[in-house]
């Protein structure tokens, strides 16, 4: 699954498969983390319309943890240990996620040295709008 | 049953340098079976089982560290909107490793009226001490009213 290093070069660019954030993939990332307890109010942004319209947002937003961890796990997926162990991101959350939009994480390949590959990385929704955008970098030597 | 005696999760309870933490736990193969499902993961690499039982875990699994640092301090709020985060993945962890992550809040602004807070964290292998992860996440608080503001 890991790409080989002659796929890594400048230019590059990486396409994930559209992932369905619904409200089920919600849920599903929910069962999949460890929160505190009460972490999060009754009537919060995440399920609620009204503390989502107080806080500035059309309706309930998907936790942006999760658009993060979709992006990173393209990543982990197309390069491994490349990326687990030296590798790097740095992200801004520049849309809000509402259930039922469906991402698509993109990576191109910007830079490259004797050590280290860097990429520009988006995520997108289906009406094509940036929801997550920021850079990520790959270790290039030997573990 | 003792006197929960952390503070309010507001603004001015959150200040540059406060230490979060430590906090311990084990990772377990049912969460990093349930997360790698969550976000679809395609490599096996991820997919705790019989063939692979100290399988590396999806690389944010544990990024919600961050909350229970906070809570473990402050109580409270009406929570936040996520704006930045960055990740250094130094190690991976495996399912079964005891690790213990702990934090410091690193910045506190007030940006278009909107209050920011960025909490760096790290996630050692509780046993060697050796550094998994080091990631940070800036976050927007809401206010009492749950605004952005």
């Amino acid at each position: 699954m890991s790409a080989a290093p002659g796929e890594i070069r400048i230019g590059a660019e990486l396409v994930s498969p559209p992932y369905l954030l619904d409200a089920a993939a919600a849920k599903a990332y929910i069962e999949g983390i460890e929160e505190p307890p009460r972490r999060r109010p009754r009537g919060n942004i995440h399920d609620d319309n009204d503390a989502a319209r107080k806080a500035g947002f059309a309706a309930p937003i998907a936790a942006g943890e999760q658009t993060i961890a979709i992006v990173a796990q393209f990543l982990a997926d197309r390069f491994g240990m490349r990326f687990m162990r030296g590798g790097r991101i740095e992200v801004s959350l520049t849309k809000p996620v509402f259930y039922g939009d469906t991402l698509t994480s993109r990576a191109k390949i910007v830079s490259l040295d004797a050590d280290r590959a860097g990429l520009e990385i988006q995520v997108d929704n289906q009406r094509g709008e940036q929801v997550l955008t920021g850079i990520a970098a790959l270790r290039l030597s030997a573990a | 049953m003792s006197e929960d005696t952390r503070l309010p999760m507001c603004a001015e309870n959150l200040h540059e340098g406060m230490r979060l933490g430590p906090i311990y736990y084990l990772v377990t193969a049912e969460q990093a079976r349930a997360f790698a499902d969550a976000v679809k993961a395609a490599s096996p690499d991820f997919i705790p089982g019989a063939h692979n039982p100290e399988a590396i875990v999806s690389p944010t699994m544990r990024l919600q560290d961050y909350a229970l640092l906070i809570a473990a301090h402050l109580k409270g709020g009406k929570g936040g909107v996520h704006a930045k985060h960055w990740c250094e993945f130094h190690e991976p962890m495996r399912v079964g490793q005891a690790v213990k992550s702990e934090g410091k809040i690193t910045a506190t602004y007030r940006k278009r009226s909107k209050f920011y807070f960025t909490l760096e964290y790290e996630s050692r292998d509780a046993a060697t001490g050796r550094l998994l992860v080091r990631q940070a996440i800036t976050s927007v608080l809401l206010n009492e009213k749950g605004e952005m503001r």
